[in-house]
């Protein structure tokens, strides 16, 4: 039980044992500090990696504490050999099986898929294990596009340019990777098929062509140009054609991020001095809806699955932090205090994934807790996460 | 050794094998061939609105990597943090930028714009952009031929001094005048 500090162990006892209380007198009583307890055990050839993996997912999460496999409030057991992961859920109050099924994806996939079912079933949340990381690192002297899962393995150094790459996104099913790239000389837009590995240019207007940012059905882009002067926001469907303006002030807009509904779109404006959050109509110029945060500095927003929270980075005291900014009560909160920027929400739209001094961070932003994603890479930034 | 140890280190070893196949870092593969680019551009210039200042020329056709930044180093133009405006005290590098490129009407300009590190990425690569359009709006205002004169932004990716104190980020709010050796 590494999730609690050692002395804060029995107090967690006793809630867990208040909690059973609670259940056993058949009333629903959930509290943060009780989170269940996940027995994981799996056998087979590569039942050991397994239960290591799905461990750690778990525990990831912060929504779950995984335990030997004997005790807990549920039992994940299964088979696990190179043809692929079974696994089982049961809980262990009720001896009721909540699921059983194979799980065929490569590698560490088959693990993560099931960490992702356990976590559905036991929090009601999305897991996000098997989700897949885009980032920018300067390992090599140079910005190049890098590949990573979740957990920080696996990590892929999708370009060799020498050259400045930046601001990537991933499709929200995790096929496709847009990005800028100097390539050219200049700053361009660029579409990646991940499967096949062909590379294609699809926006390379005169002035910048940056910040691309996919629509949730994947088929549309918006992004930044100068073509007709200051950095205004368009969108553009991903063959290159159907050009649509959606800004038009004199100030520079950057970083569009789209609703999950996909009519609407976040993005950073200057035009009343300092950058600030608006919200406009995806599809013409329209009316800019002023976000109020309270922070004369937020830029980079990214809109939440749920369409509930957006986060964005703010500048405090000269140092960046996390905001999040509630879409119901159009209130914004910090939720960073050791600095952090560039957040991407992850599907469960309660962790992101954020840069702080060139490392990449996993916070929850309920627990507000935030735990290093760990990769032998230098100089890492602008984090995006397939939902 | 009997047999159930040689069994165990089989097993061992074939756990190990399975799992290199996903140590971090390792099985660097790069991107395959490009595609080519689809229509998302095109050398038409926009006439622009009143609202946007003069829109960014067509692209040259040379490697912006290989302007020359030496001949008007002393020329390169500050800024104040967050802003792209022209201060009054850079004025007279502007008009040393113009008659230079009067007197050598062969070359061509190339107008880099940066911004320091205290912004986030895109915000700084629109700020160095913007601060590229003024200069070169400046320029065209003191009689240059627009056609002459190329821009691009860098944001904060090619600073001109490292470090994180007032005076590197004053050095690297700029806008870097690069010669090109031909004509538009």
């Amino acid at each position: 039980m590494n999730l609690f500090p050692t002395l804060l162990r029995p107090a967690f006892l006793v809630l867990t044992l208040l909690f059973l209380g609670a259940q056993a007198r058949g009333q629903v009583e959930v509290s943060v500090s009780t989170v269940p307890r996940v027995g994981v055990s799996i056998s087979g050839s590569m039942g050991a990696g397994v239960t290591e993996i799905v461990s750690a997912d778990l525990k990831r999460t912060g929504m779950m504490a995984p335990v030997g496999g004997g005790s807990g409030d549920y039992l994940a057991s299964g088979d696990a050999s190179e043809s692929g992961v079974t696994g089982r859920l049961v809980n262990k109050k009720s001896g009721a099986e909540v699921f059983n099924q194979t799980f065929t994806g490569r590698g560490r996939l088959a693990a993560h898929q099931f960490a992702d079912a356990i976590t559905q079933a036991v929090t009601g949340l999305p897991g996000f294990a098997s989700s897949k990381l885009a980032f920018i690192a300067s390992a090599t002297g140079s910005k190049e596009l890098y590949q990573a899962d979740m957990d920080g393995y696996n990590v892929r150094e999708v370009t060799h340019d020498g050259t400045i790459s930046a601001s990537p996104c991933l499709s929200r099913d995790g096929t496709k990777l847009a990005y800028t790239s100097y390539k050219s000389g200049y700053p361009d837009v660029y579409l990646i098929d991940l499967a096949s590995g062909t590379r294609t240019r699809i926006a390379f207007f005169p002035g910048i062509n940056t910040g691309p940012s996919f629509s949730p059905d994947g088929s549309l882009i918006a992004l930044t140009l100068s073509k007709d002067g200051n950095p205004e926001i368009y969108t553009m469907s991903t063959d290159g054609t159907s050009l649509t303006r959606i800004t038009r002030t004199r100030g520079a807009e950057t970083s569009p991020s789209w609703s999950p509904t996909g009519d609407r779109l976040v993005y950073s404006s200057d035009d009343r001095g300092s950058p600030q959050l608006f919200i406009s109509s995806a599809s013409s110029v329209s009316d800019m809806d002023h976000l109020v945060t309270g922070n004369s500095y937020c830029t980079k927003p990214d809109w939440s699955p749920d369409g509930k929270s957006i986060a964005f980075t703010t500048r405090i005291g000269g140092q960046f932090q996390i905001g999040v900014f509630d879409v119901a009560s159009r209130t914004a909160q910090l939720i960073t205090t050791a600095g952090g920027q560039d957040p991407a929400w992850t599907r469960d739209s309660r962790h992101l994934v954020y840069a702080n001094n060139g490392h990449l961070h996993l916070l929850d932003t309920v627990s507000r807790q935030s735990l290093p994603i760990e990769m032998n890479v230098s100089g890492c930034g602008e984090p995006t996460v397939s939902r | 050794m009997n047999n159930k140890c040689r069994l165990s280190l089989l097993l061992a070893l074939t756990f190990a094998v399975a799992a290199c196949d996903d140590t971090k870092d390792k099985n660097y593969t790069g991107m395959g061939g490009d595609n080519g680019s689809l229509p998302g551009g095109s050398d038409t210039v926009n006439p622009g609105d009143a609202s946007s200042g003069i829109p960014p020329g067509p692209r040259g056709n040379f490697n912006p990597d290989n302007a020359d930044y030496q001949t008007l180093a002393s020329d390169t133009v500050y800024f104040d943090f967050d802003k792209s405006t022209i201060a009054g005290s850079e004025r007279g590098k502007l008009e040393a930028v113009s008659e230079w490129l009067k007197a050598n009407p062969g070359s061509s300009l190339f107008l880099a714009g940066h911004a320091d590190k205290r912004g986030t990425p895109e915000y700084n690569r629109a700020l160095g952009e913007r601060r590229a359009l003024a200069v070169r709006e400046y320029l065209v205002g003191l009689g240059l031929p627009a056609a002459s004169l190329y821009t691009n932004s860098y944001g904060s990716d090619r600073p001109a001094v490292d470090g994180d104190t007032e005076e590197a980020y004053a050095k690297n709010r700029r806008v870097e005048v690069g010669v090109i050796a031909q004509k538009p």
